[in-house]
């Protein structure tokens, strides 16, 4: 990698390389029995260079010619890329506890055991198709720079993720277990999987209408996914952000509170620096309904006139950096899930959204299809229904809370707890 | 290559086991707005085993060539925890065992056209929309992939075939008062760069869609006729039939595999479903899948009866079916998994006119806006629409999303248009990428589909 370096400033460039490491192993099962089992074993490396202030970028899997890399990098500054900013000197971050030791104890074998288990409990308690995927990584990468930044990072993961389908359907009830090593799913785990699942097994029949709609951990994205692109400075930058000129407003409702939260290494995945080599740090994007902050990344930062907020991360090895909210944090509220449930009069539970990325996202818009879509009259879940869509849009929706629950869940939405809205269109065939 | 790719697998000690090498060369360009913030060709390499000892079958994705022999025990003993564990041990349908090295006849190969070259087409349609004062920004790309794939079996299957995508593409966004509005343009294809050329019409067209879209009436959400274009039929046929036509995706779904029996009536008698990749020139043409079995045509539906299904060798075995050659991979870092290749609804024999007729009061909507499945339900966007008065297009509608349920949506379909067009662009991300999924339809007219709006 040094050497990397030691070429491109020969050629009159700033440079940053970008390597990274992965082995992972996924156990799958369908229908309570073992599937399949893969593996991979991946590495890479992306080399940035800056020179008369445009960029360049290459990226390699096999870093067996360094010259050839360094080459590309550099015809890829003919086309006059901007890199009117500068690759940062970072040092003397705080040491983040990102990788557990024991997952390297962790065999398939135990994976397969785990999962065979979960299906054993729920198969006592309902019979139905179970799903399950369970996942350990260990990934590391390091990053360098002609300004003296090296960076190095170990991360450990592991994720199962439980899927209840529902007959005739490939619509399930899930729910994701993480951690930075094994983590054996518990009894609550299970039976907020079984007991809802059963609860909403029925087909039933219900009105269209506006009504009040949970959105689980698990679904929550489909809003999150609105609110990260307009606080992205990026959608800034193009004008296209609705909240621009907003920072200090009251936007949605003071019960809602969202952060970046990178450094929580309690959940696999924190990172002390993104992927550009700036120091991440928390801070709130929503604080009690007021608008807080834009997330920034070094090329956004230099254009609007600021600084990185640390939120420059790669899409993979062949991409360059980008702003990205990598570790969203929506604040719990105080009601229990069941309490939430018992408060609801009439409404729908999204188990799961299609067509999330559809629909016009800068505006705000969404329009989903609920599958599954579990109904609630009085207090109770009482089935799920067929054919069901809700649509709104953020900017009125994330007014509209009711309760949030008051525990997160980290799912890849980030770590949310369910929240219920009042008031969405619900279309129902 | 194959020498190499030969002495990684004569150290196997299971009954079957295949390589795949593939060298990726990836030529990507895009603008923001004015801005150019990519430009680069850049090239990457990996290996993906796979090995069926015991009855289980695993894979492994690597890049390092220094790890082959650790890869290879690996898969090795994921294939033993998976034949301990499985009742059922895994078959393989058996196949014709090919040596081939298959390049596709392209009109210009884009790897011999320089980079400048790309860049100035492609600043030239950008500027297209850039042009107009309500177009805020714009996020077009220039995407060429060229892939090398070398295929060895310890059958003896020995393959070597190039698959080339060259596309342009991306979307446009226009801003009036708080209101946003964006629209998808794209050409590309499997042939070579120059379905690339003389594309500007189609930027234009899409910019003026988008800035009718300004004024347009928000749908509004209800049950509705409606008439999809040929894009938005391609994309229903793919979200809201296809993936069930998948093996893989109800193999071991009980409740799936009995309703989706080979001479179940699911649609209405003139509906017809075909996957056919070996029609040349459109996007989803290839010769081999990546277990070196050669693609062939499958009649998936004939006059609204299930009458085939897309295999990988494991899952011909599993339902003693036929194997028809649909299990593809993104690229080096993925194993195989079966894939439409290019998804259409056959021929039918109505005029634009007479459908618009026969529709009488609903919706017609135009172009996809990305669509999803899961098991029966299915959701996906369309671009714009019109309201339907009479058989008469009235006002401009926007923000349109569908939504349905496969088994009562392929039994309301009563009129097929005799127009059939297939896309230049795809994209299905069923776990992996698939660049060149490519689906098609004429017009279809639908009833009772459930449309979603504010």
């Amino acid at each position: 990698m040094e050497e990397l370096l030691q070429i491109a400033q020969r050629k009159g460039c700033k440079a940053e390389v970008f390597f990274s490491e992965g082995h992972s192993d996924i156990v799958s099962f369908e229908d309570s029995k073992l599937k399949n089992i893969d593996s991979k074993i991946l590495s890479g490396v992306g080399l940035r260079i800056i020179k008369d202030n445009k960029q360049g970028f290459a990226y390699t899997r096999n870093l067996l010619d360094k010259e050839e890399l360094v080459n590309n990098a550099l015809e890829s500054l003919k086309g006059g890329v901007d890199g009117l900013f500068d690759f940062p000197l970072t040092c003397n971050l705080k040491v983040l506890d990102t990788y557990s030791p024991e997952i390297e104890q962790i065999s398939n074998n135990l994976l397969v055991e785990e999962c065979k288990r979960i299906c054993d409990i729920i198969l006592q308690k309902v019979t139905c198709q179970i799903n399950i995927t369970a996942q350990k990584t260990i990934s590391s990468l390091r990053l360098i720079n002609t300004h003296g930044t090296d960076l190095f990072l170990q991360s450990s993961s592991y994720a199962l993720s439980t899927e209840m389908l529902y007959p005739y359907t490939s619509a399930s009830l899930y729910r994701v277990i993480t951690g930075k090593s094994f983590k054996k799913a518990d009894d609550e785990y299970i039976d907020f999987l079984s007991n809802n699942y059963k609860l909403s097994l029925n087909e039933v029949k219900a009105r269209s209408g506006k009504m009040k709609v949970l959105f689980l951990p698990e679904t929550l994205y489909v809003l999150l996914w609105r609110l990260q692109t307009a606080a992205s400075s990026s959608s800034l930058y193009q004008n296209i952000s609705p909240l621009a000129g907003k920072i200090g407003e009251k936007v949605f409702d003071e019960k809602f509170s969202v952060f970046n939260d990178p450094l929580n290494d309690s959940l696999p995945g924190a990172r002390a620096f993104d992927d550009e080599g700036v120091q991440c740090r928390q801070f709130p994007i929503v604080e009690e309904g007021i608008f807080k902050n834009f997330y920034y990344d070094l090329y956004f930062a230099e254009k609007l006139k600021t600084d990185s907020t640390g939120n420059g991360f790669r899409g993979g090895i062949s991409s360059k950096p980008a702003p990205s909210l990598k570790h969203i944090y929506v604040k719990p509220g105080d009601k229990t899930f069941s309490e939430i449930i018992a408060s609801i009069d009439e409404g729908i539970i999204v188990g799961g959204a299609l067509g999330a990325h559809s629909g016009n996202i800068p505006n705000g818009d969404f329009s989903i299809g609920i599958s599954p879509a579990i109904y609630i009259k009085d207090g109770i879940i009482i089935g799920n229904v067929k054919d069901a869509m809700a649509a709104g849009n953020i900017y009125e929706t994330l007014n509209n809370i009711i309760a949030i629950e008051n525990k997160t869940y980290l799912s890849h939405g980030g770590n949310c707890p369910s929240i219920l809205f009042n008031d969405i269109n619900v279309i129902i065939k | 290559m194959f020498y190499r790719l030969k002495q990684i697998l004569s150290r196997t000690t299971a009954r079957y086991a295949d390589i795949r090498y593939e060298k990726l060369k990836e030529t990507r360009i895009i603008f923001n707005g004015k801005e150019l913030i990519h430009v680069g060709t850049n090239s990457s390499d990996g290996f993906v085993i796979r090995v069926l000892k015991n009855g289980g079958l695993s894979s492994i994705a690597f890049t390092k060539f220094d790890d082959a022999n650790k890869a290879l025990k690996t898969a090795e003993q994921n294939a033993c925890l998976l034949s301990i564990n499985s009742k059922k041990p895994v078959e393989f349908a058996k196949t014709e065992i090919y040596k081939d090295n298959f390049s596709p006849f392209l009109n210009e190969d884009p790897r011999n056209i320089t980079i400048d070259e790309k860049l100035d087409l492609l600043r030239k349609y950008n500027n297209i929309p850039l042009s107009y004062e309500k177009v805020v920004t714009t996020n077009i790309y220039y995407n060429e992939v060229i892939r090398e794939k070398f295929f060895l079996s310890t059958e003896g299957a020995e393959i070597k075939e190039d698959l080339i995508t060259t596309s342009i593409g991306g979307l446009i966004t226009a801003k009036e008062g708080s209101l946003i509005q964006n629209i998808r343009v794209s050409a590309g294809g499997s042939t070579g760069f120059s379905i690339l050329r003389n594309r500007e019409s189609e930027f234009e067209n899409r910019t003026k869609i988008l800035l009718e879209l300004l004024k347009a009436e928000q749908a509004k959400g209800g049950i509705y006729n409606v008439l999809i274009n040929q894009d938005l039929a391609g994309v229903f046929t793919h979200e809201a039939f296809g993936h069930f036509s998948e093996a893989d995706l109800i193999e071991d779904s009980p409740s799936m595999r009995e309703k989706m029996q080979i001479g179940a009536m699911l649609g209405t008698e003139i509906l017809n479903i075909k996957d056919d990749p070996t029609i040349p020139g459109q996007l989803g043409f290839y010769k081999y899948d990546d277990e070196g079995v050669p693609v062939r045509p499958v009649n998936l539906m004939k006059n609204g009866v299930l009458s085939g299904r897309l295999h990988s060798r494991r899952t011909a075995a599993a339902f003693h079916e036929d194997i028809t050659g649909h299990c593809v991979a993104e690229d080096y870092r993925f194993s195989p998994i079966i894939r439409m290749g290019n998804i259409f609804v056959e021929l039918g024999d109505k005029t634009l006119d007479e459908m618009f007729d026969s529709l009488g009061n609903g919706l017609y909507l135009l172009d996809a806006k990305g669509g999803q499945t899961s098991g029966e339900n299915f959701t996906f966007g369309a671009q714009y629409g019109y309201i339907i008065k009479d058989g008469k297009k009235t006002k401009m509608i926007r923000d349109i999303n569908i939504s349905g349920n496969l088994y009562n949506t392929l039994k309301n379909i009563s009129a097929i248009g005799n127009d059939l067009v297939f896309c230049e662009t795809g994209g299905c991300g069923k776990g992996q990428l698939n660049i060149r999924s490519c689906h098609g339809g004429p017009h279809v007219l639908i009833k009772d589909l459930v449309v979603g709006g504010i």
